[in-house]
């Protein structure tokens, strides 16, 4: 078994995983789409144990001005954990692996959105984990995308996202917080179906090239089971109680 | 070649709608041959053009728009009022004071002060600055009495209604004066607190349920109905 | 920084003349607070936690109870933080970056009220004297700002705490080290329960909403403990307040809190 020591079976002799889960199978999914009163477009993940916010406010405007681009508006992300989201309690300043995060979160939006036709502004997107549970990141993603649909931001698409990995050198479906500290390797992806574009990739651990592959195909997999959750989402919230469908 | 789909459907972003040649109107894209809508809302495919209809999104200015706005500050020779959009509508001094005219910032405030409601038109918007408002019309200014009411600008068509007539049905059953603006803002003012009840709770009934076919009826029986 | 300063004209003049006929725009008497829905252990991983919705103003706050060095002057005694935070997805106007003076004194204003109640018992939260302490963090986030955040976020700070479970640690070595499975209910003493009230000329409205928040000429936050004193206050904005209204506003603060105290305790039911 690779990974760090640990006295938790990542699995067992019947493909079982530490959380009863087999290799290709994700934790729960819930979404709803329009939860905020304030906020344009907003959309509330329960991701397994993960528990996140996302709230979109634009296109609005840029304030400083020499950040807005007179071509186009521009997209704006801020991931952000509170304190009580993690184990130990994390001071409310912004971390390095925040910044990071938000950079990586935006850019796996970025060709999504189209934001042509609002030049001079920006649009903002919130994220904010409430509860950490491995994979924050992949439910950031597909809770943002919900938003800024709500929100009523043109989109290509929306994207969706899910980690796959590898621990007690299986491929596995949607990392979690145990998995991704004793496992072997750690690969959110961030998915737009519709084109067949993936925006979202980073790897943490080490794969064969015919394992990376494999693991991309099972992250795939995953990310399309959100995409059809968060549809639903938005079909609740918009179409639901009419009789034209 | 895909059949016309007269019927309209709902989509969100993404969604493939057809992939006739047919001309892209409003929130529809192209990928490659399939056209595919990019916001939530009904696709609305005609014999020569698609779209879609949105359900959600922020109101964006055009010329000849008729809409509320609330003064924010002044800047040089305008006011610059929130039109509950992306951009702000900027208001000339010479709009109100005459052309060439070179009004102080206390006569400006004299005749609109910040938080000052307006019904203006959109006189000119290019994109490559705030869009330009106009109040020089007779039916356009200040707006002293009301109550200003926000719904989203997707729904203000079906608020307004084919040739006005569901907001003329609310007016005339409630006795009320509607100011509808195209960005969403309306302001109702009725002398009686029933019948601005009932205004206010059939655009309430407008913005909740404007996609739906028998919004009208809907709307009808509840101005009738004694209660709300 | 939320600039809630732009009301529009039509809105204030309408909330003013509603006033003379002892009438609110969200037809509230003066004296009443909107609905309160509170609930607790929404976030199962930390010790405590409550979701508050006062209105439509809606407040997260999740506790955190780790060891830590306690202050240099006071070794006989825990520590307790509180914090609060107007996240940027609460209202349009809200910034990211450090926080502005309006939040740093909404944070001051709740952790004061609950400190200088003495609600946490922080004497049962030694470890070793002068060594080793245990902390408790309380952390608030206000997610949809709709006016009053001092209650909301007091109310969920004061919930969270409630119904916290404090895990127990036994030195060794020097070190605390923590003991699986025996966790107990934190220890409290009372139950502070803050009251916010606004003037506009020479009306007192309790819990004013963001509407009215904006239409405010001062306002005044005071907190009472479960046998009726009053423990913190705070009086903000640009105006100022009789004698008399004072006096009715402490006299409303020991009513209301009576109140919602009530509405904490049926909540937290079961936690304490």
């Amino acid at each position: 078994m690779g990974g760090r020591d640990t006295d938790v079976v990542l699995l067992d002799e019947n493909g079982i995983r530490s959380d009863g889960r087999k290799v290709n199978e994700t934790r729960k999914v819930t979404i709803k789409a329009g939860v905020l009163k304030n906020a344009s477009g907003s959309a509330y993940i329960e991701f397994g144990g993960n528990k996140i916010l996302a709230g979109v406010f634009g296109p609005r405007d840029v304030h400083p001005k020499h950040m807005s681009n007179p071509d186009t508006g521009i997209l704006r992300v801020r991931y952000h954990m509170e304190p009580f989201s993690v184990d130990e309690r994390k001071k409310p300043a912004p971390s390095r692996r925040e910044i990071e995060i938000s950079k990586v979160i935006k850019e796996a939006l970025e060709p999504a959105v189209m934001l042509e036709k609002f030049p001079r502004t920006a649009v903002d997107v919130y994220l904010e984990v409430l509860q950490a549970d491995g994979g924050t990141r992949c439910a950031a993603l597909d809770a943002a995308s919900v938003a800024l649909a709500d929100a009523g931001i043109p989109m290509r698409d929306l994207v969706c996202s899910c980690a796959a990995g590898k621990a007690a050198d299986a491929l596995i479906l949607d990392v979690n917080n145990e998995e991704d500290q004793a496992g072997q390797a750690d690969m959110p992806i961030g998915y737009m179906p519709n084109l067949g574009k993936i925006t979202l990739l980073q790897l943490d651990g080490v794969l064969t090239a015919d394992e990376y592959k494999k693991c991309i195909e099972l992250g795939l997999e995953g990310c399309k089971q959100v995409y059809e959750i968060q549809k639903n989402a938005l079909r609740e919230k918009y179409f639901s109680s009419g009789d034209n469908n | 070649m895909k059949k016309f789909e007269s019927k309209k459907r709902y989509v969100l972003p993404g969604d493939f709608i057809t992939t006739a040649p047919l001309r892209l109107q409003n929130n529809v894209v192209l990928e490659g041959k399939r056209v595919i809508a990019t916001s939530i809302g009904l696709s609305d495919v005609s014999a020569d053009s698609v779209r879609v209809i949105p359900l959600t999104g922020v109101y964006l200015p055009k010329i000849d728009d008729l809409v509320i706005g609330t003064i924010q500050y002044i800047f040089g020779n305008s006011w610059f009022a929130d039109i509950n959009s992306c951009y702000q509508g900027m208001l000339l001094g010479q709009d109100v004071f005459g052309r060439g005219s070179y009004p102080t910032t206390s006569e400006m405030k004299e005749r609109l002060d910040t938080g000052d409601i307006i019904f203006a038109k959109i006189a000119n918007s290019d994109r490559q600055r705030e869009p330009l408002i106009s109040i020089a019309d007779q039916s356009l200014g200040k707006i002293d009495s009301g109550e200003l009411v926000k719904i989203s600008p997707t729904k203000i068509p079906r608020l307004i209604g084919k040739h006005g007539s569901m907001i003329q049905t609310i007016e005339a059953s409630t006795n009320a004066t509607i100011t509808v603006g195209q960005n969403g803002l309306i302001v109702v003012s009725c002398d009686e607190t029933n019948g601005l009840l009932k205004a206010l709770t059939a655009i309430r009934m407008v913005d909740e349920q404007a996609h739906l076919v028998n919004l009208t009826d809907k709307v009808k029986k509840m101005l009738e109905s004694n209660g709300v | 920084m939320v600039n809630l300063s732009i009301i529009d004209k039509l809105k204030r003049s309408k909330i003013l003349d509603l006033l003379q006929e002892g009438k609110r725009i969200d037809d509230r008497a003066l004296d009443e607070h909107r609905p309160l829905v509170i609930d607790t252990g929404v976030i199962p991983h930390a010790n405590g936690s409550a979701r508050v919705r006062l209105g439509d103003t809606e407040i997260v706050s999740g506790i955190k109870v780790q060891p830590d060095r306690p202050f240099p002057d006071m070794g006989d005694k825990g520590i307790f933080i509180c914090t609060a935070e107007i996240l940027p997805l609460a209202h349009p106007s809200a910034e990211t970056g450090p926080p502005q003076p309006d939040v740093i004194e909404l944070a001051r204003v709740v952790d004061r009220g609950i400190r200088e109640s003495g609600m946490i018992d922080l004497s049962q939260f030694v470890l070793e004297k002068d060594k080793s302490v245990i902390g408790l963090f309380a952390d608030c986030v206000v997610t949809d700002h709709d006016g009053n955040l001092f209650d909301a976020c007091s109310y969920a700070a004061v919930a969270a705490i409630i119904t916290s479970k404090i895990p127990k640690w036994e030195m060794k070595d020097d070190i605390p080290v923590l003991m699986e499975n025996q966790e107990s209910d934190a220890p409290i003493t009372t139950i502070p329960i803050s009251v916010t009230m606004g003037r506009i000329g020479e009306f007192i409205i309790v819990d004013p909403n963001i509407d009215e928040w904006g239409c405010l000429d001062a306002r005044i936050t005071i907190t009472t403990n479960s046998d009726g004193n009053i423990v913190a206050l705070q009086k903000g904005g640009s105006d100022g307040f009789t004698l008399e209204q004072l006096v009715k506003c402490s006299e409303l603060s020991i009513t209301i809190g009576k109140k919602i105290r009530e509405i904490v305790k049926q909540a937290t039911e079961g936690g304490q």
